[in-house]
């Protein structure tokens, strides 16, 4: 089944604007609240369950998909189609965060952000050669979860003090014992096989306010995907992210010791909530230097992602600088004392 | 015009505040070196004269060289004590800063010790340096190297703030080369390593609650190991190799043998 919000008053194609959060009209400026925009002007078809060849309603030409995808635009008259049957049932999301950013604001900010690269080569910090610029709507299991953690550990106290001639090094041993009761609320987990974990991790953190009720004309004019793997498969990941906190929160309890050793550690976690939700990222696909460069931007807050190539002139330029610079202080410093350089 | 005259008379005022700071009592004819133990020719003595003068001057203390046969049959440190009260050596003024350097040739004690001036740039840490250093030339009897060493190395050590060992591997070349280089690497690692973006939530970020359930620190036992104070070598006083002499003038000291 594919999805297409047409007009209601000139009949053109219709998609989700960043700005007003409004699906909007391109030809003629129509805005209309995605909370209530009428059933009728949808127009569905419904296509076999595993199909990757649909029919776009707009134009009448196939619209070829991967089995992932679930929102794209058609490759003939540029309508915004959604796959309905891959936002429904199973994998109908529960939330999203639609776009803050337009595809303008995202070429702006990212532009920006090569030109603050202080390894980036020249040529690149010009960005523009930006081959393409993306917006889509990755899968992320958002997890809310409850944690009980128990630690022993055999903490020390150490203490110096003078007495006459002596100097005497006082050890006291302590059995520590804590038993934590810890939640975390929301913790993201991205579900998309094609997205880079490490990249999608450092994109965090998505503003949670701006979380809506999943509809699908949000994803109309966006590229989105379908999860890939469920909330039980990616259990194992979101709790060695938070296991990281657990143990940063033990080690705050355990305070005024000298040393701590930990002789037992059992985490108890378990998944009280895991939502389906879909949050927008900006691909920005860069060639530079025959190679191609992908970054991602997330479309809340305009943060960017991704290696750069770094430019070995500059990280030269930076370490000699630096090294002299040091070597040149430490040189006056001896003077000052010495009054001899050498 | 005018402002090269303000210029002119800037410079020449400052050149004679200048030579009244700077002491009047350099005395070219002062006997410095004082080789009643035979060890020198008159040549050396001549060379070594010159040298002590001339570093002498520099920093405005006396160099003094004293060899002898028995340091009249006291030990070394009392007889370099009594030599200076004697002698009333002093670039500034009788009794004033001075270095000496004294060699007992019977019992081959070597001492040296620094007053006034030079017990403040020539402490015990910085003279036991400079014994240290001239020790083997002293050993295998080369005395005017051992004696340009003590007035060389001890006119460089002046020129250090005090307290400051002038040997420390922190005031050395390598040392600064492989600070600068640590550092820069450190530095450029962190910015090539942050220029693909930073992780920026952490653990506040998706936390709800944090409650302690069961909290326990129980005291089992203490153990206590005491071990004996260290000496302090650097003090001026007592201790080290300084004292004050039966004329009440206070100095820096460092012994040996050779």
């Amino acid at each position: 089944m594919l999805i297409h919000y047409k007009c209601p008053d000139c009949g053109d194609d219709m998609a989700f604007d960043s700005e007003s959060g409004k699906l909007t009209c391109g030809s003629c400026g129509r805005t209309d609240l995605i909370e209530d925009f009428s059933e009728e002007f949808i127009t569905t078809r419904f296509s076999d369950e595993e199909a990757k060849e649909y029919v776009c309603n707009n134009c009448g030409a196939a619209v070829i998909t991967d089995a992932d995808t679930s929102a794209t635009t058609c490759s003939f008259c540029g309508a915004g189609v959604v796959l309905a049957d891959r936002v429904s049932g199973n994998l109908a999301p529960d939330k999203v965060i639609p776009f803050q950013i337009s595809k303008e604001e995202a070429r702006n900010a990212f532009k920006k952000w090569c030109k603050n690269g202080r390894l980036t080569p020249k040529g690149f910090m010009s960005a523009d050669r930006i081959k393409g610029i993306t917006g889509i709507y990755v899968p992320f299991w958002l997890y809310d979860l409850h944690s009980i953690a128990d630690v022993k550990a055999k903490a020390t106290k150490v203490r110096t003090y003078t007495r006459g001639d002596y100097i005497y090094t006082e050890t006291k041993y302590y059995d520590v014992r804590r038993k934590i009761d810890l939640t975390f609320n929301k913790v993201p987990v991205d579900a998309s096989e094609k997205m880079n974990d490490d990249l999608m991790d450092k994109l965090e953190p998505y503003d949670y306010g701006s979380l809506k009720d999943f509809k699908t004309p949000y994803l109309a004019g966006y590229l989105a995907e379908k999860y890939n793997y469920d909330n039980k498969d990616l259990f194992p990941r979101v709790k060695s992210k938070v296991s990281e906190y657990i143990d940063k929160h033990i080690g705050s309890t355990i305070s005024g010791y000298s040393s701590v050793q930990y002789r037992e550690k059992h985490v108890d976690t378990r998944e009280r909530k895991a939502s389906y939700v879909l949050l927008p990222v900006w691909m920005v696909y860069y060639d530079y230097d025959k190679q191609e460069h992908t970054f991602a931007m997330n479309g809340v807050n305009g943060k960017v992602v991704g290696k750069p190539p770094l430019s070995m002139g500059k990280v030269a330029a930076w370490f000699g600088s630096i090294a002299g610079a040091t070597f040149m202080m430490a040189k006056i410093i001896t003077f000052i004392i010495g009054g001899e350089i050498w | 015009m005018n402002k090269r005259i303000l210029l002119l008379t800037s410079i020449l005022s400052l050149f004679l505040i200048f030579s009244f700071i700077s002491p009047v009592f350099a005395d070219e004819s002062k006997q410095r070196v004082y080789d009643y133990a035979d060890l020198l020719t008159d040549d050396e003595i001549d060379r070594l004269e010159n040298l002590a003068n001339q570093h002498g001057k520099k920093h405005e203390i006396d160099f003094i060289i004293v060899t002898t046969k028995d340091a009249d049959n006291k030990d070394i440190f009392s007889f370099v004590e009594d030599f200076y009260d004697e002698m009333a050596f002093g670039f500034d003024k009788p009794n004033g800063n001075a270095a000496i350097l004294a060699l007992d040739m019977s019992k081959r004690d070597v001492y040296i010790a620094g007053f006034y001036k030079g017990e403040k740039y020539l402490d015990n840490k910085r003279v036991d340096l400079i014994r240290e250093k001239m020790t083997p030339d002293l050993s295998s009897g080369n005395y005017e190297e051992a004696f340009t060493t003590f007035i060389e190395t001890g006119s460089r050590y002046m020129q250090y703030i005090p307290g400051v060992n002038p040997e420390s591997f922190l005031l050395q070349t390598w040392f600064h080369m492989i600070v600068a280089l640590g550092l820069a690497a450190l530095i450029v690692g962190t910015m090539a390593y942050n220029s693909g973006g930073k992780v920026t939530v952490n653990e506040r970020t998706y936390t709800g609650d944090f409650k302690v359930l069961q909290r326990k620190d129980i005291y089992l036992t203490q153990n206590v190991t005491k071990r004996r104070k260290p000496k302090n070598n650097n003090s001026n006083r007592g201790g080290g190799g300084g004292g004050v002499t039966r004329g009440g003038h206070s100095h820096s000291g460092s012994r040996g043998k050779f």
